[in-house]
């Protein structure tokens, strides 16, 4: 497998983020204002908004994408390169802390991918399907991930894992005689995500403040998780099984106390309570009545992403000679890119304008 | 000798730059109260113009290197930005300028 990054490494070794947080700071006052999204929701077709986009940095992605056809896929597809070329370029000027740090945190992409992978060839997609909806964005690159993808089966995939070293492949391989016995997705999904927080947790630790910063980082990642849990457990039957069993450890403020405590309220109403004296109480508070409206769990959902994603972007207002900065302009980058996809898809598909603007995550 | 305590880093330096300049002090405290002209106070006004002419251009040094690294990566995803960045690599030349101005009044001094 290869996990070596693309672009030449230009960035510094120890702990010198002078160099790197310049770069990361032009690269961020690149980023689209509100104004521009406004006006490329406002646009007829997709050919404005690709004729748009040709006046900015994602040209030559769109150039070479667009070779196959003007459709929304390629404009889709060209953004996600786009977006992977960001980070690449990131990683390659970062020094040796912050890309040790930048493995850990971007290792959820990898999750993400090999979660995708996994639901692929569990619905018996085609390859082509299961890599469209890829981001090559942590160690696997796209080559490893279309690779993966034509595997035929589940376990084909684990094994090849597991022939690459990947550590992804340990919790796999353990959970694999479960899921062939059940038939359950899930058991797959929980057992990665679980491995994945802990070693993440374990790469992150000690007294250094960017590993500090990361960690809390990671830890509400970690809660957000848990939270959209509970909350999806609430319309659950659980039968006998035991909820604290998809409980993943790490979180900052949701322990496992809590944890079972939330999974075993019969509403919303009662979460919040619960929830009230913690950072999420106030997330969880502003969209109770668009819930009560609508009925439906998701405004929770995406209430608590729209939460971890102001973190994300808090994280670089602290330290200006730490990794803060970089992770904040990666998850910013991520955000644009997932703006832009949802507007490109919205004016393919002639979309209300307002109905686009609920859909953006934050602008 | 790598010292990699900062504390250390400190102690070893003060502690230098004290075993440098009083004994410098003294003697030309000793030398204002008998009048006379001693060949020593000579070399202590040259140690003491040399280590404020050092320490400023290399404070400097320190400083500019900071300031080139992140002038460097500004100056590759932000070109337009070129002539403010060269403001800003020139201002620490004042720090070893302000150590010339000390040295040379060190080394006039009666």
């Amino acid at each position: 497998m290869s996990t070596a990054v693309a672009t030449r490494r230009v960035g510094t070794g120890g702990r010198d983020y002078g160099y790197s947080n310049a770069r990361v700071r032009g690269m961020r006052s690149r980023l689209f204002k509100q104004a521009f999204l406004e006006d490329l929701m406002k646009s007829e077709d997709l050919a404005a908004v690709i004729q748009a986009l040709m006046q900015t940095e994602y040209r030559p992605d769109l150039e070479a994408r667009l070779l196959h056809g003007h459709t929304a896929a390629q404009v889709d597809l060209a953004l996600k390169d786009n977006m992977v070329r960001t980070f690449r370029k990131v990683m390659s000027l970062s020094n040796d802390e912050a890309q040790n740090l930048l493995t850990t945190l971007l290792g959820r992409w990898d999750l993400f991918n090999i979660k995708t992978i996994i639901r692929g060839k569990h619905m018996n997609l085609s390859s082509d399907e299961i890599v469209e909806s890829m981001v090559a964005a942590g160690q696997l690159e796209s080559v490893d991930l279309e690779e993966l993808s034509k595997q035929p089966t589940v376990k084909a995939v684990v094994d090849t894992l597991a022939t690459w070293g990947m550590p992804f492949a340990v919790p796999l391989r353990a959970a694999m005689p479960e899921y062939t016995e059940s038939g359950n997705l899930a058991v797959l999904e929980l057992a990665v995500d679980k491995y994945y927080f802990d070693w993440a947790s374990k790469r992150l630790r000690g007294r250094n403040q960017n590993k500090a910063l990361s960690r809390r980082f990671l830890g509400t990642q970690v809660d957000t998780i848990n939270l959209l849990t509970c909350i999806r457990l609430l319309n659950a039957d659980l039968g006998e099984e035991d909820p604290l069993r998809f409980f993943i450890p790490g979180g900052l403020k949701v322990d496992e106390a809590l944890f079972a405590d939330l999974a075993n309220k019969s509403d919303v109403d009662e979460v919040y309570e619960r929830l009230k004296r913690t950072p999420y109480g106030r997330p969880v508070e502003q969209v109770a009545v668009k819930y009560v409206e609508s009925g439906s769990v998701s405004v929770f959902e995406r209430a608590l992403e729209d939460y971890m994603m102001r973190q994300a972007f808090a994280v670089g207002r602290g330290e200006p000679l730490g990794v803060g900065i970089i992770v904040s302009y990666l998850w910013m980058k991520s955000n644009e890119v997932t703006n832009l996809r949802i507007i490109v898809k919205g004016v393919s598909v002639g979309m209300p304008e307002s109905r686009m603007r609920e859909e953006l995550i934050i602008v | 000798m790598i010292i990699k305590n900062k504390l250390a880093k400190w102690m070893f330096g003060s502690t230098f730059l004290t075993a440098m300049f009083v004994p410098a002090m003294a003697l030309a405290e000793e030398a204002a109260t008998t009048g006379g002209t001693d060949y020593r106070v000579g070399v202590a006004k040259a140690i003491a113009a040399g280590a404020s002419m050092s320490i400023s251009a290399l404070s400097a040094g320190y400083a500019q290197s900071r300031i080139g690294a992140a002038g460097a990566g500004t100056l590759a995803e932000r070109p337009e930005a070129g002539t403010f960045l060269i403001v800003l690599q020139a201002l620490p030349e004042i720090i070893v300028l302000l150590g010339f101005v000390i040295a040379f009044m060190i080394g006039t001094a009666e």
